[in-house]
């Protein structure tokens, strides 16, 4: 049992380090199942729970600023579990996803704050010009944020399921909730501070035409960033200038938030 | 246009290929509040220090790279080739407007993140999850393999290629549109499409909703979005958003903002007012 869990602390590590290897979909159900199976000792039965994890996690991918429910978390403790307790491929599925979608909370509530600190410091670093602790900071930062996980998972396996049931219902569910609500405001604050650096008397406009679109149209993203291309270009091209120097019209130094003081 | 990189100047393909391993990790480090902007920065270290041996000027070019900054990881290194261009236009002329580079990459952000994303997620990864599900489904470890397999040929082969595209387009469009002058008016269009796209995002990304109830519930499900909407739809996302960028110019801390934010969530999802 010790064996196993400290293996199943490898293939979690394994799975939170995703992003580490490029994004390269180590953590996604159909390849990380497998990796459990084998450290079950039942491989074929850790590729069909994989799979059919997988196929139900199918549209979980991260887009933009959207996070979806954690498929390390579904994935090692749904097949794992399922596996030790004998049960059935629904049962990896069953147990799984809910998991999957606490551990998303729990990694954005008590993670993120961690993470933030470490982002922080690049900051810090950056401006002290200081490169070799720029590194260290970038890389902690990263399995900063999955330190619920790192922490829950294998305990979680070590106890079993019935502790880990026990443990769902100890988080109110208001909690859960409001992590899912922080999820959708938080991103303002990134596209307030990019707005804070790009923004003049003369561009902000522009703003808000990307946004109503967006508002009143079913027109996604590309499709307004082609369309602004467009627009751009017919301004370039048939738009004469009459500024003379251009160059000093745009450097946002000193015109930085000017003309946004409406809110 | 020649987009083939010349190497003629600073920057040769060895810091490229330094850029191309360096952006792998590029979303080690997203976060809520500036995405990928630690590991941009992290993946043009070298060449920015290569490129200012002045500790204050290399100090300020990654704190540059520090601003947010979102794309879809498998083709970030072309807006990195892109910057890497530019950075070095920048360390060798001293006319050259900085803001331009944050312009420049965050027009890029939004078309480069769109076709990404929806050629990765929604063309490789479907292709290689079909080929392999039906497999692994029935227990046959090819499956897993194939999938993986896959999906990371293509992966590696646009961000390896990228790189390299990026800056040689950086270094020609550069060079050929300094000398007509024209650099000052493509920064001034940069930021125009960049402010266009910020825009879209934000109301495309920020999800707000008031659920509280008005008036009494026996009348019917009136709730306070759908009255907010009937302003126009997208009201509570600028409500949302205006706030943060008046306590952001307030100059209050990200940190400080981004607490608020979170307190704010759970006491709304317990009150019942937000949603």
């Amino acid at each position: 049992m010790i064996v196993k869990t400290i293996l199943i602390f490898l293939l979690t590590f394994l799975g939170y380090s995703e992003w580490f290897l490029g994004t390269s979909y180590v953590q996604r159900p159909i390849v990380l199942g497998p990796l459990v199976g084998l450290a079950m000792g039942d491989l074929t039965s850790g590729i069909i729970m994989g799979a059919t994890l997988e196929l139900a996690m199918i549209g979980s991918i991260s887009v933009g600023a959207y996070n979806p429910p954690d498929p390390v978390a579904g994935t090692v403790l749904g097949v794992a579990l399922a596996i030790q307790s004998h049960a059935s491929v629904g049962a990896a599925l069953t147990m799984g996803i809910p998991i999957a979608t606490v551990m998303l909370a729990l990694n954005t509530a008590l993670g993120q704050p961690v993470m933030l600190i470490f982002i922080h410091k690049c900051d810090k670093d950056a401006t002290q010009a200081n490169t070799r602790k720029f590194t260290i900071d970038m890389l902690i930062s990263g399995w900063a944020q999955s330190w619920p996980g790192l922490v829950f998972i294998p305990l979680a396996f070590y106890f079993g399921s019935g502790a880990v049931e026990k443990m769902l219902n100890f988080i109110p569910d208001f909690v859960q909730s409001g992590m899912n609500i922080a999820a959708g405001i938080l991103p303002a604050l990134g596209f307030a501070m990019l707005l804070k650096m790009i923004v003049n008397k003369k561009n902000i406009l522009f703003f808000f035409f990307g946004f109503f679109i967006i508002a009143f149209t079913k027109f996604t993203v590309t499709e307004v960033a082609i369309f602004s291309f467009i627009i751009v270009a017919f301004m370039l091209f048939y738009i004469p200038d009459n500024e003379g120097n251009v160059s000093s019209s745009v450097s946002n130094s000193e015109t930085d938030g000017d003309g946004f003081d409406e809110f | 246009m020649n987009f083939k990189p010349q190497y003629n100047r600073i920057v040769k393909k060895n810091d490229l290929q330094k850029i191309f391993w360096r952006s792998i990790p590029l979303n080690h480090s997203w976060n809520y509040e500036r995405m990928a902007n630690v590991g941009f920065a992290w993946a043009l270290l070298p060449l920015l220090k290569k490129l200012y041996p002045k500790k204050k000027d290399f100090s300020q070019a990654l704190t540059r790279h520090l601003e947010l900054y979102n794309v879809t990881q498998y083709i970030s290194t072309f807006p990195m080739g892109i910057a890497a261009a530019m950075e070095e236009e920048n360390s060798l002329n001293s006319d050259f407007d900085e803001s331009s580079i944050s312009n420049v990459k965050t027009a890029l952000m939004g078309p480069l993140s769109g076709i990404g994303d929806s050629f990765f997620w929604g063309t490789v990864r479907v292709i290689a999850t079909g080929i392999s599900l039906p497999l692994a489904l029935q227990g046959n470890v090819l499956g897993p393999i194939l999938f993986f397999l896959i999906f990371n040929s293509v992966h590696y082969l646009f961000r390896y290629y990228g790189t390299f595209l990026g800056y040689g387009l950086g270094t020609n469009v550069i060079s050929e549109v300094e000398q007509s002058g024209l650099m000052g008016k493509l920064t001034k269009y940069a930021s125009i499409v960049g402010m266009i796209v910020v825009g879209a995002m934000t109301m495309d990304m920020v999800k707000v909703k008031f659920v509280s109830k008005i008036g009494s519930t026996k009348a019917g499900g009136s709730t306070v979005q759908s009255l907010l909407d009937g302003i126009f739809p997208g009201i509570s996302v600028l409500i949302i958003f205006g706030l943060t960028y008046w306590l952001l110019k307030k100059k209050l801390n990200p940190l400080w903002i981004m607490l608020i934010m979170l307190l704010v969530s759970i006491a709304g999802a317990y009150f019942k007012v937000l949603g």
